[in-house]
């Protein structure tokens, strides 16, 4: 049932290969001659045809946005490598910039040579500091190495603001700003950087590019279903026996993959719910996890998403009403605090959720509960508040009578 | 204004002013520079940042509200970061941080996801984490101080 | 150049510059959406999310400030759909803000206020007794009051101040819902322009240290002036009134908008100049310091005008309405005077910036330059008859027409100020613009055009 596939995980398990040496002696680099028998348009169609998506959590067609970056612009293009990972429940970027860094300098290389760039920028979530080392060591090797003659590779520590992973707040934060996001475009564009047009991407769909040129589309879609073909780094924590990543390829069953890589529930308790994909997707209950695959489609199916594939998994015990109340904490804290629903919505229903929580709720409080996500649905400048919007309603769908002995 | 970057920040703005289009990109590494250099960030610091980046003064404060691992006054105790979100919690982050309140030599603070729920709970301390907590771990790290 | 075309907003056919914003249109046709971060001035920003219109053909609601005209387009403002999605909007801006309207300055020109009657808001569902607390009486310096809690972080203050003044003493700083907005420590707002973010901030967050508390708006009555701090000619509405028992009195300046001469926007000097014209004001008329009839000090001007004969000066000042200048050449030329307008009192470059204010502090400091009139000092010493320049001259005898104290001279006549009269000036770049009477005193002073048809009797 569960096939190993490593296309981005196949150094994990060795000692060391975050060295140049250990890398080089499992192939690492061994792309940068292949490339040069594409043009840069040849590689993004290599790229669509890979059918890759996006692993930083919105699963956006990786090719199309490549092809949206100019070819023949004045200005030089940029890429940014998003490795923010701050979605509760995520932490697979950090395994690939400690124990592979190397296949991540690779994909940019591969990248910035497709969409012409010559910056490449990676984004670190400022708690990542001591991983961050790893990564600049592997990068000062490889530019001793001579590999980045042609491309400066730029590290940039943020410095705690979970909301700076989304792309625009990013960009702004490495323009020195605020992590502010800006207001979406008018049409299909490039994202911007100082004016520069802009490719962002999250660091484990970069660090799949070497994979894909090595062998060919055809060989990352053996892997996956139609329509979400490959893999990713899943993850699971919380209430299961042996957290962690272990990689998979989408369209596996959830509970195969808990149970295969897991090795279950923890205390050999029952399982309650699985929130899928990092804390902003919805939670599913434990009998929708029976029945739901890990892929794209799947779990919109069932009204919530595969995000990044970071699954919290909680048992019998779990209180649904303490988990929403702690999930709800976090966005109050993380909200940027730019527009009014998201701002004052977030704070709102933390303190209405804090009542209901303190037994001094009514069932009034639970509708306006719904009433505030529905306001935060869509009428905000980023997807920030929407998330939040169906973090609410999930929790108020599949686990109603649990609020509502509360109240 | 009494706050200057040390020699070496001052080579390493230098060499940083090359890789980005503009200075202004260069307030976070900057505010990152200051603080370790300070503890904290102070508005002397601001206003040498503002002058290296090119930005008004007013825009690098803004900045340094921002993020949550810049602090505007000086902190005299060790801090301690625990992470209180869902993984955390559901692995017992709330016995950890009910050990930690027993503590005065620490600053207790309750931090969101960490990016290490697989090996929760965890506390970050300076720049390094500490993970798969029990209280005798956190007893021990906080010895080894 | 964008073509004009045609759009459809709530049935009725608009035209509109293809790719223009969509908000403007509704502006101008006073189409009612309600909107707090979006001014003329300052661009949209896009973060009050109140401005919330139905676009045909687009599934969710969009924000009007960052909605641009396309051919084809047909908007919807009204409807139970999007007052629906306002009034939570606007529900939720409310948690966190005090409704202490009876107490609030800004209550009778708050868009808060208007919005959430019009939304029928009044019984809000939210009980609040958890809202965020912030300060309340922050002073910002430069006469601006902040409360904190009324602020809806729309950021149209520290915009001004980082896009029109590029002072960048504002800044909205911290994070959600602990954002604020804030000086940094030990740096006051402290630009000559500052007084205008009490005009811009949609609710009332900030106010005028100088107007608190001094008047409820809805009773305050506006006339269209100009100001007369410099040769900018900076449109003001002059808020005045007259409680019962008591005489008319200016309160406050306000900028009116004219786009070619001020946008939106005054100095500061200019707004606080209203003050000084109510101070020290010249009432009685009078002989050597002795109050006399004004009949009988008509008579002796006259008198002193056949004693001086063929050695008088008339002096202008170059704040008078052009009405008054040209009247009182007639006057000069019947007397046989020579005439000056002395310009010295009013050149000072330290006032001049590149924003509005300039280096010429006359109102109609540019008539004085069209009617090439002589500027020096007068030499005719038998009889200066001096109206209203503020600069003092010797000669043998000084008669003064004054609108205040401090003048020297044998006789002095009481004159309206600017605010009591009309008239028309010509601004520095030569455009005249008409400045109308705000204020009846209840024995008000004679104008100048007044006490020129006694003298002709
Ligand atoms: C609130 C929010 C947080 C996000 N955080 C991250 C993140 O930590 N890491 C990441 O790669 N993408 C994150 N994203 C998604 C990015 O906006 C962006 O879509 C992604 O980096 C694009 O790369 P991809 O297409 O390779 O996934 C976030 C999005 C939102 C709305
Ligand atoms: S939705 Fe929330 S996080 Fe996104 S821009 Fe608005 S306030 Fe910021
Ligand atoms: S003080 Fe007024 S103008 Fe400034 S952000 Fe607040 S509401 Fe807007
Ligand atoms: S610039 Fe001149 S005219 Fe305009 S408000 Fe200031 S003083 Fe008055
Ligand atoms: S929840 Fe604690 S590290 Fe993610
Ligand atoms: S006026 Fe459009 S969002 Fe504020």
């Amino acid at each position: 049932m569960m096939r190993t596939c490593q296309i981005v995980s196949q150094k994990f398990a060795i000692e060391d290969a975050h060295t140049l040496s250990i890398a080089q002696e499992h192939g690492a680099y061994d792309t940068l001659a292949k490339c040069q028998e594409f043009t840069p348009l040849e590689m993004i169609q290599i790229i669509k045809e890979s059918g890759l998506r996006g692993k930083g959590g919105g699963g956006a067609p990786a090719g199309a946005k490549w092809a949206l970056m100019p070819q023949d612009s004045e200005q030089s293009s940029v890429l940014v490598v998003n490795c923010d990972e701050s979605e509760p429940g995520t932490f697979k970027d950090r395994q690939i910039i400690t124990k592979d860094p190397h296949l991540l300098i690779e994909g940019i290389l591969l990248t910035c040579y497709a969409i012409k760039a010559q910056d490449a920028y990676v984004y670190i979530r400022g708690e990542y500091f001591q991983f961050q080392k790893v990564l600049q060591r592997a990068i000062d090797e490889a530019e001793e190495a001579g590999f980045l003659k042609n491309i400066n590779i730029t590290l940039h520590r943020g410095a705690g603001a979970y909301i700076c992973g989304e792309k625009s707040a990013l960009l702004e934060s490495l323009e020195g700003k605020r992590g502010h996001p800006r207001l979406k475009p008018k049409q299909p564009e490039p994202e911007w950087y100082f004016g520069q047009p802009t490719l962002v991407n999250n660091v484990e769909t970069i660090a799949s590019v070497p994979f894909i040129i090595q062998n060919g589309a055809e060989a990352y879609r053996a892997f996956g279903t139609e329509k979400s073909p490959g893999t990713l780094l899943f993850a699971m924590s919380g209430h299961v026996q042996n957290p962690g990543v272990y990689e998979a390829e989408f369209g596996v069953s959830m509970m195969d993959y808990i149970n295969h890589y897991g090795g279950g529930i923890k205390n050999g308790k029952a399982l309650k719910a699985v929130i899928p994909g990092g804390a902003s997707t919805g939670v599913i209950t434990a009998k929708e996890a029976e029945e739901v695959t890990l892929d794209y489609e799947a779990l919109r199916s069932m009204g919530s998403a595969l995000g990044t594939g970071g699954m919290i998994v909680m048992d019998e015990s779990t209180c649904m009403v303490s988990v929403l109340k702690n999930l709800l904490e976090f966005y109050h804290e993380e909200s940027c605090g730019q527009c009014t629903p998201c701002r004052e919505g977030t704070g709102w229903a933390n303190t209405l959720l804090g009542k209901i929580l303190n037994k001094r709720g009514s069932s009034a409080d639970i509708n306006q509960l719904l009433e505030i996500a529905d306001t935060m649905n869509g009428k905000t400048i980023c997807v920030f508040a929407p998330a939040v919007s169906s973090v609410i309603v999930s929790f108020l769908t599949g686990f109603r009578d649990e609020f509502e002995v509360m109240v | 204004m009494s706050f200057t970057f040390t020699p070496e920040n001052i080579k390493t703005i230098a060499k940083l002013k090359t890789r980005y289009p503009k200075p202004q990109a260069l307030s976070l590494p900057c505010l990152w520079m200051a603080q370790y250099q300070e503890g904290f960030i102070s508005i002397d610091a601001i206003d040498v940042i503002a002058e290296v980046t090119e930005t008004p003064a007013m825009e690098i404060y803004r900045v340094a509200t921002f993020y949550s691992m810049f602090h505007l006054q000086p902190i005299t105790k060790k801090r301690v970061m625990v992470c209180k979100t869902l993984s955390c919690k559901l692995c017992g982050s709330e016995e950890i941080l009910a050990h930690l309140s027993k503590r005065e030599d620490v600053l207790v603070e309750e931090v969101e996801c960490l990016g290490s729920c697989g090996s929760a709970p965890v506390m970050q301390i300076d720049d390094l984490y500490y993970e798969d907590l029990t209280t005798q771990k956190v007893d021990a790290v906080l010895e080894q101080l | 150049m964008n073509q004009n075309i045609e759009i459809i907003v709530d049935g009725q056919t608009y035209e509109a510059e293809e790719n223009s914003l969509l908000i403007d249109l509704l502006i101008k046709h006073e189409i009612k959406v309600p909107y707090f971060c979006y001014h003329e001035s300052l661009g949209a920003d896009g973060n009050c999310r109140m401005c919330m219109v139905e676009i045909v053909g687009q599934k969710r609601p969009q924000i009007a400030c960052d909605t641009l005209i396309k051919p084809g387009m047909e908007v919807h403002s009204k409807g139970e759909k999007i007052d629906t999605v306002r009034t939570n909007i606007l529900e939720l801006e409310l948690i966190n803000h005090p409704v202490d309207c009876p107490t609030c300055d800004q209550a009778g020109e708050c868009s808060l206020q208007d919005f959430y009657m019009d939304y029928g808001l009044h019984t809000s569902k939210i009980n609040v007794q958890e809202k965020v607390t912030h300060a309340k009486h922050v002073d910002l310096g430069a006469n601006v009051m902040l409360d904190q809690e009324r602020c809806v972080l729309c950021a149209r203050c520290t915009r001004f101040t980082d896009k029109i003044t590029h002072s960048h003493e504002l800044g909205i700083i911290g994070r959600g819902d602990d954002a604020r907005v804030s000086t940094m420590p030990g740096r006051p707002l402290s630009n000559p322009y500052a007084m205008n973010v009490v005009d811009l901030c949609p609710v009332g967050a900030l106010t005028s240290k100088d107007f608190r508390f001094h008047q409820r708006v809805w009773f305050l009555k506006s006339a269209e002036a100009i100001c007369q701090g410099c040769s900018t000619g900076c449109n003001i509405y002059i808020d005045h009134n007259k409680p019962k028992y008591r005489d008319d009195t200016v309160y406050r300046f306000r900028p009116r908008r004219n786009d070619a001469v001020n946008g939106f926007f005054i100095c500061d000097d200019g707004r606080l100049s209203y003050k000084a014209l109510e101070e020290n004001r010249q009432r009685q008329t009078l002989l050597e310091g002795q109050e006399i009839e004004t009949d009988a000090a008509c008579s002796h001007l006259k008198a002193l005008v056949q004693q001086h004969q063929g050695n008088i000066t008339v002096i202008i000042d170059a704040n008078l309405y052009t009405e008054e200048i040209t009247a009182l050449l007639v006057y000069a030329e019947t007397i046989k005077a020579e005439v000056t307008a002395p310009l010295e009192f009013y050149n000072d470059a330290n006032f001049e910036d590149d924003l509005l204010k300039s280096a010429q502090c006359a109102a109609n400091y540019q008539s004085v330059l069209d009617l090439n009139l002589s500027t020096q000092a007068p030499d005719k010493k038998g009889l200066i008859i001096n109206f209203n320049y503020p600069e003092q001259f010797h000669a043998d005898t000084v008669v003064s027409f004054n609108t205040h104290q401090g003048a020297q001279a044998s006789l002095i006549f009481p004159i309206a100020s600017y605010s009591e009269n009309s008239g028309t000036l010509t601004n520095k770049d030569g455009l005249e613009q008409f400045s109308k009477k705000a204020v009846t005193k209840n024995s008000p002073s004679p104008t100048i055009l007044e006490w020129l048809e006694r003298l002709k009797q």
